[in-house]
């Protein structure tokens, strides 16, 4: 008869896979939430990047719960959904999610205004690389407006998405 | 990971049929959690634009009297002209294109991406909906559908870059074709290079290769900065919401027609159908054209 390794309580177990899954599903439902049309509410036509500050945010904070084949995902689901390239936001986010982590020393712990400054310089690496092979893709010069109004938004919402993410990491820390 | 990224761009610019089965069902599964996030929206903009027409009420009736007074003018001219029009019809023999059959949709999805200008709508082939069919909304052609699953069903917008339209430029009667570039105008190729085509002609689709249906009001011919004509769509790109996908199929077989005994107006039985058989598109397009010419 052998005894059983004692092992982290069910409770502590729970909080685990949660804080592996819920992580995330934040970020595919900021995926998903890209496809609904609240600009039209206004009139306008902006669909923010929300999936971009899902990787970002957990790439400076919590890279361990947010791996690669996450970003991986949610950037191939974006692709999939908006019928675009195949792929595309898929490398995009790949290569900023590694700058981020290769940079996140100089970013994690310091002011709100700097994790900010580090969104607005990833989503200017991801709007440019992403217009590039856009535009290599299909083998034409695209216009750069689009891309840039959709940077814009996603950047002026940062701040919003970052203090829910914040909420919910701090619930996954105090659980787990 | 980044190269398996790098491999799906290369593989999926062969636009395979495993990469487009994929898309389809994916949009499938992601269209029941986009009607439901999209009603708010709509519900929303309904009050957004509520509130927008409180402002202006007053403006708007008095706009609204002018126009009827000029629309009642039109309707007298559109009579004269449908009873002269169906005499000559029955005069020439002319076969009457058949009526077109519509299925009722929602903007569900917006296109995401910053490259594509596609949206989603939440009917599919369990509607009827099938590959190729003509979009449009109250104002004219809004696009076509590109793939449909059995629940969902993505539009090809006229502004996309992959988008490729025949159009006819009116009074002048001019062919070209329609081609988006993700602008919001879509400009205009082979176009003759001496036309009476000018900026403020009205352009509707020409039926060319028998995909959609002929005479879809779709917009306006401007002139850009640098001399270059582009359309500038009826429909607005950014308050989509109720369209309606026209079922119409190429008439391939036309039975043979005899010349009428009597040069009358037929009355429903033999050959023709009623010349009132007027695609619905073209009623409620009439109206905004007419206003966007002025």
């Amino acid at each position: 008869m052998s005894f059983e390794p004692i092992g982290p309580t069910p409770a502590a177990r729970a909080g685990k896979i949660a804080l592996l899954v819920l992580p995330f599903l934040a970020g595919f439902f900021c995926m998903l939430l890209s496809f609904v049309p609240f600009s039209r509410i206004f009139g306008v036509e902006i669909a923010p990047a929300f999936g971009l500050i899902a990787v970002y945010y957990w790439a400076v904070q919590r890279p361990d719960v947010f791996p690669p084949y996450g970003v991986f995902a949610i950037g191939l689901f974006y692709d999939l959904l908006s019928a675009g390239p195949l792929g595309l936001w898929a490398l995009v986010y790949l290569i900023v999610y590694g700058l981020v982590i290769s940079q996140r020393q100089l970013i994690i712990g310091r002011t709100f205004s700097l994790f900010w400054l580090g969104f607005l310089i990833s989503s200017a690496v991801a709007g440019f690389l992403g217009w590039a092979l856009a535009s290599l893709y299909f083998g034409q010069f695209l216009s750069p407006a689009t891309v840039l109004v959709q940077m814009a938004a996603t950047v002026a919402l940062f701040p919003l998405f970052a203090k829910l993410f914040e909420q919910l990491l701090q619930r996954l820390l105090v659980q787990g | 990971m980044v190269t398996l990224a790098a491999a799906l761009l290369l593989l999926g610019r062969a636009e395979t049929y495993v990469v487009d089965r994929a898309r389809q069902v994916v949009t499938d599964l992601a269209a029941p959690l986009l009607e439901l996030a999209s009603r708010p929206v709509s519900a929303a903009r309904r009050v957004v634009e509520s509130t927008d027409q409180y402002a202006y009420v007053f403006d708007e009736n008095e706009r609204l009297r002018e126009e009827n007074a000029r629309l009642l003018a039109w309707k007298e001219a559109a009579l004269k002209l449908e009873a002269k029009v169906s005499r000559f019809e029955a005069l020439l023999n002319v076969q009457v294109d058949p009526s077109i059959d519509y299925v009722t949709g929602r903007v569900v999805g917006d296109s995401g991406g910053p490259f594509v200008e596609t949206i989603i709508a939440n009917v599919g082939s369990q509607q009827g909906i099938v590959s190729g069919q003509a979009v449009i909304d109250t104002d004219g052609l809004i696009g076509r559908i590109v793939a449909t699953g059995p629940q969902a069903s993505r539009i090809l917008l006229l502004t996309d870059l992959n988008s490729r339209v025949p159009i006819l430029v009116e009074p002048s009667q001019v062919r070209a074709v329609l081609a988006g570039d993700n602008s919001a105008w879509p400009r205009l190729e082979f176009l003759p290079a001496v036309s009476e085509a000018q900026a403020g002609d009205r352009v509707v689709t020409s039926g060319d290769g028998g995909l959609l249906p002929p005479g879809l009001p779709i917009g306006t011919l401007v002139e850009t900065e640098d001399g270059f004509l582009r359309v500038q769509t009826f429909a607005d790109r950014s308050r989509l919401d109720m369209v309606r996908v026209l079922q119409y199929e190429f008439p391939r077989e036309i039975d043979r027609q005899d010349a009428p005994a009597a040069l009358q107006p037929p009355k429903g039985d033999g050959p023709f159908q009623s010349p009132a058989t007027v695609p619905p598109a073209l009623t409620q397009g009439g109206t905004s054209a007419g206003e966007g010419g002025t």
